[in-house]
């Protein structure tokens, strides 16, 4: 120590030092604050000599606080540690946000899509109003992340532990690499499974309707006779024709199998509709839809069907709402993408093939 | 901190510190070729140009040593214990490849820089 140091001085650099220590690993605690302290004390003989003069207790905070912080000056004698290395970091961060958006957002969507068009569920939830709602709503989905995001955490944690120890990834085959593919191509194979599909359901879809709608009977047995409601027709006509125009832009997309505005605005288009009847359906009271007559049951039992079905229905609703605002939201990302991209990187393959 | 939020300023600094770093571990080794203590060789570095702040210096001491590229020894000396460092044989080994990869990459900055000016 500098034997020119005042003592208040002097405490200042031991309870310096003694912080320092405290962070260190006991086996190189002593080593390691005793070179610490010979370099201080020479640090402070050199400049006392400049002055001719001990320090003063505020040039001694100015140098103790140029050294740094107690915690990070420990820090740098010890390994870089992390608990998910910069390797395996990149992997980590796209599974957070693949979760958070295939878990947390269908989670949130089916909340508001049961508190809007579920009765008993939203009495169960409002009970004690809705502040207190959306406050345990807010609460569950914190604790829902809480639990998605840190089981992910958990999970490459020890991901990260295995990699330092077996570097697993660092045995990688290029050729298993999946292939390089322009997002705005729409695959060839996708397109003859929806130009097929849409044709099967078209053909029985009129061949049902075509038997049915003169009469709207469906089924008409002793046991049970169910005759559709007028409205029935709309849906008819609203499905064949979303069938017919799908046919006819999957042919399309066959023969020139890149995304255009147009092209994915009409899949916007079409796919809204079809969300919207089945929303449309499955929010519609079983009365609206069809009249069901089944001889052998007395009229309450009847009623308790009918309840079930529309139950059932109104259930089915929140879900058919969600996967429907899913798709849209999918095919209006479609659209933005083509439209950033297609001046940039597609001008010359799209130009032959704009519709 | 993501690039996009750096300033000119703070990258440039980065870019200085990511320089040095192999630049520093040469410089070390080299000037160990004479056993100094700690705080001389820090002065030696700044006098010659190449400040180095104690966090920097005594981990990376320790870390050289650990390699074997270091020998150490703790003296009285002034009345103080220091602890005095040279290049162990292993060490003066490593200079010597590390000064003629210095040599080399040199050359072919030097080479780059004069393509990039015609």
């Amino acid at each position: 120590m500098s034997k020119s140091s005042s003592p208040s001085s002097t405490e200042l650099i031991d309870r310096y030092l003694h912080a320092v220590r405290f962070w260190l690993p006991k086996a190189q605690q002593q080593d390691i604050i005793a070179e610490l302290s010979e370099d201080l004390h020479s640090q402070i003989e050199e400049k006392e000599s400049e002055l001719g003069r001990p320090l003063n207790e505020t040039e001694m905070d100015v140098l103790l606080k140029q050294r740094g912080r107690p915690v990070l000056v420990a820090n740098r004698y010890l390994p870089q540690r992390s608990l998910i290395g910069p390797v395996l970091f990149p992997i980590y961060w796209f599974v957070l946000k693949v979760v958070a958006f295939f878990y947390l957002v269908p989670w949130v969507l089916v909340w508001i899509g049961m508190m809007s068009f579920s009765s008993s569920y939203r009495a169960q939830h409002i009970a004690a109003g809705w502040f207190a709602a959306i406050a345990s709503a807010w609460s569950a989905l914190w604790s829902t992340a809480f639990f998605a995001l840190g089981a992910v955490t958990i999970v490459f944690v020890v991901l990260e532990q295995v990699q330092a120890k077996s570097h697993f990834l660092e045995n990688w085959n290029p050729r298993k690499l999946p292939p390089a593919r322009n997002p705005n191509q729409i695959p060839r194979s996708g397109s003859v499974i929806e130009v097929v599909a849409n044709l099967v359901f078209g053909i029985w879809w009129i061949d049902i309707m075509s038997r049915v709608m003169s009469t709207r009977v469906i089924l008409d047995r002793p046991e049970i006779r169910i005759v559709l409601s007028p409205v029935w027709r709309y849906f008819f006509w609203g499905f064949l024709l979303l069938a017919l125009i799908n046919t006819a832009a999957a042919g399309v997309n066959l023969a020139r199998p890149y995304w255009t505005v147009p092209r994915a605005s009409l899949r916007l288009v079409t796919d809204a509709t079809a969300s919207g009847l089945f929303c449309w359906m499955s929010l519609s009271k079983l009365d609206a839809l069809a009249e069901i007559t089944i001889p052998k049951l007395i009229p309450g039992q009847m009623q308790a069907v009918t309840n079930a079905i529309n139950l059932a229905m109104a259930r089915a609703f929140p879900f058919a709402l969600v996967a429907g605002v899913v798709i849209l939201l999918a095919d209006a990302y479609r659209i933005l993408r083509v439209k950033n991209t297609v001046p940039a990187q597609l001008k010359g393959e799209i130009s032959a093939a704009v519709v | 901190m993501a690039n996009g939020t750096q300033s000119a300023p703070e990258i440039l600094e980065n870019l200085k510190l990511e320089l040095r770093r192999g630049c520093l571990i040469v410089a070390v080794l080299a000037q160990l070729r004479a056993e100094q203590y700690g705080y001389t060789l820090r002065k030696a570095l700044a006098d010659d140009g190449l400040a180095i702040d104690e966090g920097t210096l005594y981990p990376l001491l320790r870390r050289l040593e650990t390699q074997g590229l270091l020998v150490s020894q703790w003296r009285e000396e002034d009345k103080r214990n220091k602890r005095f460092y040279r290049l162990s044989p292993a060490g003066e080994q490593t200079l010597t490849q590390l000064l003629g990869e210095w040599q080399n990459i040199n050359t072919s900055l030097n080479k780059i820089l004069q393509e990039a000016s015609l």
